[in-house]
């Protein structure tokens, strides 16, 4: 038996692992005991991650269409027809008629050799991935806050913190090992402030609890920074040394007191006094988000207000502090860092910026666009417009990944040509033309970089199953075909290129990950040790920048005919569209099937009861699900995983987005719920004393002598 | 009867080469990132044996964290068992103790043929814990750090040299074939493993009487709302039992191995989930996580005594470095204590 | 290996299937003559690549020829189970579990749903006994289901009611007017039955619930606890003691039960029920 070093292909914490191999099989997992993410533990997922590696259901040969049915191809026919139909539409439609997705849970080799492939073979900057749906909001709000839209601070640096301020983040569940570094800081005095509206299992932890109505974010950051400074808490000599635009922010601040807010958000003002007090009266106090912050159509604003409040009390560039977005999947931050992105090249360098272009038009001997390409949400209605003709989709899902899901199929019905490129039979890949068996994290060499921007390796434990192939060198090979060169010989040989072509990632070869636990960027050159946290001293782009912020309502009001407010999120158990967990027995049998979080007054009040069926129904579509009955979430709220194909909530979600990043809302729409009743006619039948039975004839199961007789 | 014999550090990679020349051989590893894993040891150099306890324990290499048990189609059925024969060389005297109440279970009144399989095959080589980790609590259990008997051979780490123990005839026929660097143990040895003991015993932080425990919860001295507040920090990771040598939950299920034919596999399973004991009718005998926690301890602390006579922990301390959420035996155990105290004040 | 593995399944076929109500289906299966068992046990079912469940067996032990089982569809297994026909391999191990203990006293069962199916071999055999030594014990059946379409072995139960036995059939909720039993919950008859609760033995099966119910009632009555005996589900993997997921109270039901008596579960505090059972 053999135990290889690698890293867990499930979340953005990026825990180190163990993978047991005997005879090219894997037997199990085992948790590092040194790793400074995970210290000897892992979530379930983590310690399940063995499973699907070797699942029967994996893909193990190309498949072409042909008609209705898909047919086992080679790979020379699948690679030849896919590089022949990508360049029949650039040369007919244009090379912008071709949209590329690329995949967060892939590596950063894969990802940058496909933005490459995106970029200089087709020559499109039409490249974006599921970043969109998670953090763009935050990689465009604090660009501009910051200069620089990664968490600011490190993992290990939280057991050691004094304040810790979590908003919209399910920690505990969703980050299992940053909620494991919390509850580690308050045993040792922390104290613990959570905004979320549901009831999650940090929220039980904390010392204060706001349950704000989802949507109601900026408003209620508004109000704690209102107190701040009314009550004399800011950090003066910070922000006039460190910051800009200041008195702009304070006039727009000064309108949110907390009366105010209370009336918008439905938190006490006492509590957000509270909040604010808690928060800026400490020096070590650092502030947490995720998804709850920035899957609205105010994501960017929510993530300005973020910035803003750090910076009034100076929790930025000190260990311990900082402003700290959870990055979702395994590699999100490593797929946005290589530049899966329609704006930008690795390292956040602009496609705009004729320095940042000439650099990489040199290195690819290409020319290169300089217009921006299209977001992951609008590659779906340019499909719809016609302007997209074809799709190449690497390792996501977006059928059930996306919002209005029926909104997407369409699109991708309308496709001249998909390719999928994945491990698993997935709902997008039945609209493929082509699909492309790819290799899991245990069949490959490469680097994923977790949410504190760890670099880390992975490492092939296995052959990869059937004639499946990693990522970049299936894209490779369509670029030979479509006659650009790509020839890398390995992993560690794309990542020279990246790091030789991007700054931040300077010093970061695979050797120097080989000892120890990757290194965090920026890690400028080969004796750059990394860096822990992020702007000390000075901000990436010189100064910060407060930036006043405005409360928007949700795009979706409730009103009598939607009366909820449906928001949406992950279970503990699984991961995203359930492609490789619902693969996985431990995590499948947890949670088999989806379930609505309703609140035991409204279940009652629609007498619906625990495990009862219930319609969920929305401006968009309606599915059934079954009722859980729970004050995890308030009343007028109710929540759903969208984990389940069979019971897809991204038929119900409302495609409207943040007009900055395109990060559609999915943490609010309308919706109505109703249970299900399930056989009709049937009624109770009357209750009948044995004698009233008797004359209607109902005897006939009891024998004579044994009748009561009647007195 | 056990013999003693001396063998000098500088004669071990030696021995670990001839026994690897026939067994398959399981050993402490420094990998490079620095943690010691327990694998198949390559070059005898990197093994380390003054490392921290391992992760997860031995007991993967009895009961397989993943195991195939056979294939079955039309044609009949074929089952997989593993004949290897294999040293697991350097493994602590917890680990040990706990791999003998896993024989009492595994090979008791029903016999379990893929554990006896790997069981009957596989020479257990302890080391001596000169150097308890500050989460062991073996000393009170007589489950560590020294053991007397159950092994095949019992290694102490002198200094320059390990006193080597046989507590069995095949841990001896692995000595006594090569006399040249196995040589006989003089006084000072003695003195020197008796100073080593005395020496090991005083370093330990954490002192749990479990029986003290076990009274305490018979008597129904602790509160539902004491395994409430320990439930509520359970993040249902599974990393306790997993890594428990003593817990043996697994779960089995078939996996198409082609069109005709399928192979049933068994693989880790743990009481923390929820989804463990629910039934056909749709019924969740342990729904709320306190009753799992609850569960998990009394079996140990409870059940396990009554049965087996020994409690279901052997005071490794791996659940301590394995749980998320600090609910692990020790913590758990002086929290009962303590509470029970304070309550007779 | 000398060890035997007792988790391999043999291999056998399928006599007859009958489907006996909506997603249940009555097996025929044959089985070896030395393929013995008693009424309370059960055997572990395995269809290739699909997985293996417990099923209780329902045939009567040393008069059917055939081994009987009766699977209602619920997920995977079951689902694939229930997709066999006739001629069919299926794969059993077992029998396992200890099985109803008999006495001489009057015999009451109480079957709710699905949980007939265990009991019937212990009615069938009772009641053969009945007739072979001319014995004038009585046995009551009451059966209860949600609604008449859910009825198991109705043409039985006639043929039961011929032999001699008593029976009281109900139903929660009724929609068709030719139903002629009773309706509402088992407990509600207890009257009918005419029941000398200090001398009979009970024998129940069905949801936790009317489990729970069932068995306060009787001991409410007089019943002596340790002549309430029931069948308790577990989730169950192994059959044999060793997966641990049937461990309860301290007790591997796989092995120590599946049938225990009020006595012992009290004395024991198995606990299989979200709330508790006594
Ligand atoms: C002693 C005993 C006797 C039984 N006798 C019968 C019988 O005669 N007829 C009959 O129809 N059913 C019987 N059952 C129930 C039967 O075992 C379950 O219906 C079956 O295991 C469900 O498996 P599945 O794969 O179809 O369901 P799954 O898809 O696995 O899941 C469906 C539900 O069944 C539960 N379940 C899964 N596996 C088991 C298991 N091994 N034990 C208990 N619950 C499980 C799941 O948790 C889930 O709630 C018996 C169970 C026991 C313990
Ligand atoms: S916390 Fe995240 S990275 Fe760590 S084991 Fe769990 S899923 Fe994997
Ligand atoms: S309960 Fe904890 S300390 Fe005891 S044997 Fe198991 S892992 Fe070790
Ligand atoms: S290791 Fe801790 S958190 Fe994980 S299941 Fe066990 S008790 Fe719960
Ligand atoms: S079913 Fe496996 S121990 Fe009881």
């Amino acid at each position: 038996m053999n135990k290889i070093s690698t890293t867990c292909p499930w979340c953005g914490c990026g825990c180190g692992l163990y993978l047991h191999v005997e005879n090219n099989s894997i037997t199990g997992v085992s948790p590092s005991r040194n790793h400074p993410v995970n210290h000897g533990t892992l979530c379930v997922k983590g310690w399940n991650c063995h499973e699907f590696v070797q699942h029967p259901d994996r893909l193990t040969t190309p498949l072409i269409k042909e008609g209705a049915a898909l047919r086992r191809a080679t790979w020379e026919e699948a690679l030849a027809k896919t590089a022949a139909k990508l360049s029949e539409i650039k040369n007919t439609y244009g090379p912008d008629a071709i949209g590329i997705l690329g995949s967060a849970k892939c590596t950063n080799e894969d990802n940058f050799v496909l933005m490459k492939f995106a970029r200089a073979v087709i020559g499109t900057n039409n490249i974006d991935h599921c970043a969109r749906l998670c953090h763009s909001s935050t990689v465009g709000g604090l660009a501009a806050a910051f200069g620089s839209g990664a968490m600011t601070n490190s993992i290990d640096e939280i057991r050691d913190a004094r304040v810790i301020f979590v908003i919209g983040s399910n920690t505990t569940e969703q980050h299992p090992m940053i909620g494991m570094h919390m509850l580690e800081a308050r045993d040792r005095g922390a104290m613990i402030i959570v905004a979320d509206p549901r009831r999650t299992q940090i929220a039980q932890f904390s010392h204060l609890h706001m349950r704000h109505r989802s949507g109601t974010d900026v408003a209620l950051l508004n109000a704690i920074m209102n107190v701040i400074i009314t009550e004399g808490l800011v950090d003066v000599s910070f922000i006039r040394q460190r910051t800009e635009n200041f008195d702009d922010f304070e006039k727009g601040v000064l309108a949110y007191s907390p009366e105010v807010a209370e009336r918008i958000t439905s938190v006490p003002a006492e509590d957000l006094r509270k909040a604010a007090r808690l928060y800026a009266s400490e020096k070590r106090s650092m502030l947490f988000y995720s998804m709850g912050i920035t899957q609205h159509i105010t994501g960017v604003d929510n993530v300005r207000s973020c910035a803003n409040l750090v910076m009034l009390t100076a929790h930025i560039g000190q260990p311990m502090t900082g402003l700290n977005p959870l990055r979702g999947q395994n590699n999100v931050q490593g797929a946005c860092d290589v530049g899966a992105l329609p704006d930008v090249f690795s390292g956040y360098q602009k496609v705009a910026d004729p320095a940042s272009r000439k650099k990489f038009e040199m290195a690819w001997s290409r020319p290169l666009s300089a217009v921006p390409g299209l977001t992951l949400t609008e590659m779906v209605d340019a499909i719809h417009e016609g302007k997209i003709r074809a799709l190449y989709i690497m390792g996501e899902n977006p059928v059930i990944s996306d919002p209005d899901s029926a909104h997407v199929r369409a699109a991708f019905a309308k496709l001249d040509f998909l390719a999928v490129q994945d491990i698993f039979p997935t709902d997008t890949a039945e609209y493929a033309h082509v699909i492309l068996p790819a290799t899991t994290f245990a069949e490959k060499d490469g680097t994923y970089t977790n949410t504190e921007r760890r670099v880390q390796k992975i490492r092939k434990a296995v052959q990869p199953v059937g004639d499946s192939r990693p990522d970049y060198d299936i894209i490779c090979s369509i670029a030979r075909l479509m006659g650009y060169p790509m020839d890398y010989r390995a992993a560690h040989e794309i990542m020279e290129e990246i790091a030789i072509l991007t700054p931040s990632y300077g010093g970061i070869l695979h050797h120097r990950l080989d000892a120890g636990f990757g290194l965090q960027w920026p890690c400028f050159g080969m004796d750059h040790p990394g860096t822990p946290y992020l702007h000390r001293k000075k901000f990436t782009r010189g100064m910060g920048a407060f930036i006043p912020v405005e409360f928007i309502p949700p795009a979706e009001p409730t009103d009598d005919e939607y009366p909820f407010l449906l928001t949406t999120g992950r279970s503990y158990f699984h991961y995203h569209t359930g492609t490789m967990c619902r693969r996985t027995i431990t995590l499948e049998r947890e949670e088999p099937e989806c379930t609505v979080e309703i609140n035991p007054a409204d279940a009652k009040r629609l007498e619906v009861r625990r495990g009862d069926p219930v319609r969920v129904k929305t401006r968009r579509g309606s599915i059934e699900v079954k009722a859980r009955v729970t004050t995890v979430v308030p009343e007028g709220i109710i929540f759903i995983p969208f984990h389940f194909r069979e019971a897809a909530v991204n038929l119900l979600t409302i495609n409207a987005v943040d007009p900055n990043a395109k990060i559609p809302e999915f943490k609010v729409c309308a919706a109505s719920l109703e249970a299900v009743r399930k056989k009709p006619g049937t009624r109770p039948a009357p209750r009948l004393s044995y004698h009233e039975g008797m004359k209607q004839g109902l005897d006939l199961y009891i024998p004579p002598e044994e009748r009561p007789s009647e007195e | 009867m056990n013999t003693a014999y001396i063998l000098n550090k500088n004669h071990l990679s030696f021995w670990l080469r001839t026994l690897k020349s026939t067994h398959e051989l399981i050993a402490p590893t420094r990998d490079v990132s620095g943690d010691i894993v327990l694998t198949e040891l390559q070059r005898m150099h990197e093994t380390a044996l003054d490392g921290p306890a391992l992760m997860p324990s031995p007991k993967e290499f009895l009961l397989p964290q993943m195991e195939q048990l056979f294939c079955y189609s039309e044609e009949g059925i074929e089952e997989a068992l593993n004949k290897r024969p294999r040293v697991l060389f350097g493994i602590r005297p917890c680990d040990l103790s706990a791999i003998r109440i896993l024989d009492t279970f595994y090979l008791g009144k029903t016999k379990d043929a893929y554990y006896e399989a790997r069981r009957s095959r596989t020479v257990l080589i302890a080391i001596a814990c000169n150097r308890p980790d500050p989460t062991c609590f073996c000393l009170g259990l007589g489950t560590g750090p020294f053991l007397k008997s159950g092994f095949d051979l019992q290694l102490t780490d002198l200094g320059d040299r390990f006193l080597v123990e046989t507590g069995s005839e095949t841990g001896a026929s692995l000595v006594t074939a090569y006399p040249h660097i196995f040589t006989e143990p003089k006084p000072a040895d003695g003195d020197d493993l008796y100073e080593t003991r005395l020496a090991s015993q005083s370093q330990f932080e954490k002192r749990v009487n479990l029986e003290q425990v076990r009274k305490h919860i018979q008597a129904g001295a602790v509160s539902d709302a004491f395994w409430e507040s320990v439930a509520v920090r359970c993040f249902e990771c599974g990393g306790c039992v997993y890594n428990c040598p003593v817990c043996t939950c697994f779960n089995v299920i078939d996996r198409a191995a082609s069109s005709e034919a399928g192979k049933r596999v068994r693989l880790w399973d743990t009481c923390m989930f929820k989804g463990f004991t629910r039934t056909a009718g749709g019924v969740i005998p342990a729904e709320a996580k306190i009753n799992r926690t609850k569960r998990w301890f009394h079996h140990k602390l409870i059940h396990w005594p009554e049965q087996f006579g020994a409690f279901g922990c052997v005071g490794c301390g791996r659940c301590a470095i394995s749980c998320p959420g600090t609910i692990d035996m020790a913590t758990v155990a002086l929290r009962i204590k303590g509470e029970s105290k304070a309550e007779e004040k | 290996m000398t060890t035997t593995n007792i988790y391999l399944p043999f291999k056998t076929s399928i006599a007859n299937v009958k489907e006996v109500a909506k997603d249940v289906k009555l097996f025929s299966i044959s089985v070896p003559a030395d393929f013995t068992y008693q009424a309370g046990q059960f055997v572990m079912v395995s269809v290739i690549g699909a997985g293996e469940v417990p099923i209780s067996i329902t045939s009567t032990p040393g008069v059917s020829k055939d081994l009987e089982l009766c699977v209602r569809t619920v997920g995977h297994v079951s689902s694939a189970i229930n997709a066999l026909a006739a001629n069919d391999s299926i794969w059993l191990r077992g029998p396992y579990g200890r099985p109803f203990p008999i006495n001489g006293q009057d015999a009451l069962f109480i079957c709710g749903g699905i949980g007939i199916v265990p009991l019937r071999p212990l009615i069938n055999q009772m009641l053969h006994n009945r007739a072979a030594t001319g014995s004038r014990k009585k046995v009551t059946v009451m059966y209860g289901s949600r609604n008449p379409a859910e009825v198991l072995f109705m043409d039985e139960a006639a043929r039961w009611q011929e032999q001699g036995a008593h029976i009281v059939m109900t139903v929660d909720t009724c929609d068709i007017e030719s139903w002629k039993g009773c309706t509402g919950l088992v407990t509600d008859h207890f009257a009918k039955a005419n029941i000398d609760y200090r001398n009979s033995t009970a024998y129940i099966c069905g949801p936790h619930v009317m489990i729970k119910a069932t068995m306060r009632d009787l001991s409410m009555m007089g019943m002596p606890d340790d002549h309430i005996i029931t069948t308790l589900e577990a989730h169950m993997k192994c059959g044999v003691g060793k997966c641990g997921h049937c461990y309860c109270g301290g007790k591997l039901i796989c092995e120590e039960g599946p049938v225990f008596s009020l006595e012992e579960i009290k004395k024991y505090n198995i606990k299989p029920g979200v709330d508790d059972l006594v």
